[in-house]
């Protein structure tokens, strides 16, 4: 058990030094620049404009870490050889796939507060700028703990698609282990359809195969709730729970899969 | 070495300065849209339907402002109802679009389309997304109250808004006096003073014209009654303002809140707004169709 | 006495190509074994399976048929690794770690806690030779110094064996001689070392015993001097100021006259030429002797001879 947090700490370490804290950087200076800009161009009501592109630009970011940042620390590791040193101390595979998975998902925790709080602090500033005209055309207010659900399910989100590129960074190329990456992220939020697909279908097997990609394909539509926090609709913690639950199920059976295929892995 | 970068991001911009003068990008002759359907641009946002829709917001209100800008003789608003219909399909709750998506809408050529059906229509798409939005019914029922005059069904968009929660008080007594007096202008000036009250400059500009224009409604309707009487007694129109200040006892020639005479027809007598004002056209001719002054 | 590393018919297959995959035979049941405090020498040309031997004996690839132990214990035992360190070829670690802090992080691996974990590190940075650039990130370290935190990484947990692959290549000569004497330190210490090599003088330094390895099979092993009876080829003499009327002599009595600048001339003499006598004769007729090396095998000579016997049995094989 400490041999995994030895690597999942090694791995944060690596990440943060990598290119991880430019996306944060990024992020804020965004923000800023796009209050400002919008709140030039559109006719008011800039703030559900700065919450949506806010909540969005979390989630790409993350996105974006999780790919290609999650897909380099087992890939390029294996790639470079640097697992030859670190698998023969005294730590099994299945230690140094949870370290690494444990290492990214901090690395994501930490860098999605970050933009949190850069986040909150535009929020505050347009909340303190804002003319009583203004906060009453307002959906939802500037400050609404209530958008940390949404950020809670982008969290979500991002630790499933983790598991998912470190599943495919296990046997493949970096190269190919990001395209099927984001590929079944597309497919991801395209899984909704499946369902809808299925009752317009005539065939009984094109039905039933639809049905079978739907519950095996990764749902992630389920946990996008940016639109209800911006406009202030309530989510239901049923939703929340069942959807982090499903998460939770669903990258366990990833990651037993991804040690499965890394265990029996040669390494030439 | 700085310097050297410097340099020669100076004579990129001034190459491109340079170019620019003599090359315009290709714009097709009717502007297009890349999407056809909103279902369609909504899936293939792939959860980032709401970023979308703020795109697609911002293009509309770009899109209109620079046209109302443009000097262009021939105006055309053709793309303003698409795009409106694009970013409520992304985001049926994007509830600036459908308000002054309405807004642009009807505003008469030439400062917009002037389409308040298509206003209605996209205020009632509004209203089926969000029932409980009393702004989306008392907009609907501005709609028919200014521009199309029918107060019969302002009323009764005015009487639904004031049911739902959070509604004004004022709308209430508002839905009553548009019943019983047609458009009146009191009502009107608050409808305006209401909508004015914004942060968003040129709206509260239009309103505040809008509100002038009321005023100098007023001031129309009691010179022309001066006029009658001037008619009346003299059995033919004043041809000029001089016989009308002397037998009426103006204290001289009246002028309007932006500082210009009144123009006096001297064929009819009849007074309205100089054409030189600002204030011309006043909204609605006064002959038939226009509010009794009560 | 428990061996130290043990290898029964270790054979690994690897498929090659892509659409229809054939296996490759890279290491051919391979048995071995090494005793605890000796130093072996692995050799053999590039390619014969000396890399694939010893990721075999760490696991990081899984044998095709056979087994083999170290100390012991099944290779990829956990409880082994603690006793054991691990250089790999070409080694590459994080570009954004320190030296320091790459060797903290095996050295928690291995279980050190607090104050031991510095020593450790220190210590082991001190003896591979690696100053004050311990605190740089290894993205800015050459080669050679990664070789050496490589070195340093594999004696952190005091191992009872240690496994080298080319632990040679990359370092300038001088730090070709820092690795010998590290590696005569651990065997004075009583400690296993088997590496790799395709270096005859490295071996011929350093090992007790050698295992010749070529195409995937163990040709030979045993004492070095056992192994590969090193003969004499020949002779190569260098001399200056030989005159005219000397020439023809010197054309019968050498293999090959090879004349180069200043009048020096480079001969080739048979192995039975008794270079003494040839000597004193050249000085006595005026020529200036400037060098006399013996011409011995290389090991390279010797690959050359296996590889061309074992390459000449297959085909004899094939055609039976």
């Amino acid at each position: 058990m400490r041999a995994i947090w030895f690597v999942a700490g090694a791995a944060f370490k690596e990440s943060v030094r990598d290119r991880v804290p430019y996306t944060m950087v990024v992020f804020a200076v965004m923000m800023i620049a796009a209050s400002y800009l919008i709140s030039e161009l559109t006719a008011g009501q800039d703030l559900k404009i700065i919450k949506d592109l806010g909540l969005a630009a979390m989630s790409i970011f993350g996105l974006v870490i999780a790919v290609f940042i999650g897909i380099g620390l087992v890939s390029k590791e294996v790639e470079r050889k640097s697992v030859f040193a670190l698998l023969t101390k005294p730590i099994t595979r299945p230690q140094f796939i949870l370290g690494k998975y444990l290492g990214l998902l901090v690395t994501l925790v930490v860098n999605l507060s970050v933009m949190t709080v850069a986040y909150y602090l535009v929020l505050f500033y347009m909340e303190t700028t804002a003319t009583a005209t203004m906060r009453a055309s307002w959906a939802a207010p500037a400050l609404d703990p209530r958008q940390l659900i949404a950020i809670v399910l982008i969290m979500g989100e991002l630790a499933l698609v983790t598991a998912v590129a470190l599943l495919f960074s296990t046997f493949s190329s970096p190269l190919l282990a990001a395209l099927l990456t984001l590929g079944l992220w597309v497919a991801g939020h395209f899984n909704h359809d499946l369902r809808q697909f299925e009752q317009v279908v005539d065939s009984r097997a094109v039905a039933a195969l639809a049905r079978g990609l739907y519950y095996l394909l990764p749902n992630l539509a389920p946990f996008n709730v940016r639109a209800e926090v911006v406009y202030g609709i309530p989510v239901a913690a049923s939703h929340v729970g069942l959807t982090l639950l499903y998460a939770a199920a669903y990258v366990a059976a990833l990651l037993v899969a991804a040690i499965a295929i890394f265990r029996r892995r040669d390494f030439k | 070495m700085l310097a050297a970068i410097a340099a020669l991001l100076t004579v990129s911009i001034g190459v491109q300065v340079v170019r620019d003068r003599g090359w315009q990008p290709y714009q097709p002759q009717t502007a297009l849209l890349w999407f056809q359907s909103g279902p369609l641009l909504k899936r293939v946002s792939l959860g980032f339907q709401n970023l979308m829709a703020d795109t697609y917001w911002i293009r509309a209100v770009v899109y209109y402002g620079g046209i109302r800008r443009s000097v262009e003789k021939n105006r055309d608003f053709g793309l303003l109802d698409p795009l409106l219909t694009f970013v409520t399909t992304l985001d049926p709750h994007f509830k600036v679009a459908y308000r002054f998506g309405a807004i642009f809408l009807t505003e008469a050529y030439p400062n917009g389309p002037g389409r308040p059906d298509r206003a209605i229509a996209l205020l009632q798409r509004g209203l089926e997304a969000s029932p409980a939005t009393w702004e989306y019914s008392h907009d609907i029922g501005f709609v028919y109250y200014w521009w199309l005059h029918d107060y019969k069904a302002a009323a009764r968009w005015f009487e639904r808004s004031a049911q739902l929660p959070g509604a004004p008080v004022w709308l209430k007594p508002l839905a009553a006096t548009t019943l019983a007096t047609g458009g009146d202008r009191q009502s009107s000036r608050q409808l305006w003073r209401q909508l004015g009250d914004t942060d968003i400059d040129w709206l509260r500009r239009s309103a505040q014209h809008r509100l002038l224009q009321l005023d100098a409604m007023d001031v129309v309707d009691e010179l022309n009654r001066l006029v009658q009487r001037f008619t009346s007694r003299e059995g033919r129109p004043p041809r000029e303002w001089r016989e009308l200040i002397a037998s009426e006892r103006l204290r001289g020639l009246p002028l309007d809140a932006t500082g210009q005479p009144y123009a006096l027809d001297p064929l009819t007598g009849r007074i309205d707004v100089s054409p030189q004002s600002t204030l011309w056209p006043l909204p609605w001719p006064r002959e038939g169709t226009g509010p009794a002054t009560p | 006495m428990v061996l130290a590393i043990e290898a029964e018919g270790l054979t690994k297959d690897f498929a090659v190509g892509f659409w229809r995959p054939r296996p490759y035979r890279a290491l051919d049941s391979l048995t071995l074994s090494v005793e605890a405090g000796e130093v072996f020498g692995f050799l053999g040309p590039n390619g014969a399976g000396k890399s694939t031997t010893l990721k075999l004996l760490m696991q990081l690839l899984y044998p095709t048929a056979g087994a083999a132990r170290i100390l012991g214990q099944p290779v990829g035992d956990t409880g082994v690794r603690q006793r054991i360190g691990f250089l790999a070829e070409n080694p590459y670690y994080y570009d954004y770690l320190t030296a320091e802090e790459l060797l903290a992080y095996f050295a928690r691996l291995f279980g050190y806690r607090g104050a031991d974990i510095t020593t450790r590190v220190s210590r082991v940075l001190d003896e591979v030779g690696i100053g004050k650039e311990r605190r740089l990130r290894l993205r800015r370290f050459s080669k050679g110094m990664i070789q050496r935190v490589g070195l340093a990484q594999a004696l952190l947990n005091d191992p009872e064996v240690v496994f080298l692959d080319e632990p040679m290549s990359g370092l300038d000569p001088l730090g070709r001689r820092h690795v010998r004497d590290l590696i005569l330190g651990l065997r004075q210490r009583g400690c296993t070392v088997f590496f790799s090599s395709h270096i005859l003088s490295d071996a011929e330094a350093l090992c007790s015993r050698v295992g010749v390895l070529v195409q995937g099979r163990l040709v030979s092993s045993g004492r070095l001097s056992e192994v590969l009876a090193f003969e004499l080829k020949g002779w190569e003499l260098v001399v200056a100021g030989v005159s005219d009327a000397l020439r023809p002599e010197l054309a019968r009595l050498a293999r090959s006259v090879t004349p180069f600048g200043d009048g020096h001339m480079l001969l080739h003499l048979a192995a039975d030429a008794e270079p003494d006598r040839l000597l004193g004769e050249l000085t006595r007729r005026g020529a200036h002797i400037v060098s006399l090396n013996p011409v011995r095998e290389t090991l390279e000579d010797y690959f050359v001879q296996v590889v061309g016997a074992t390459v000449a049995r297959d085909e004899r094989g094939v055609g039976a």
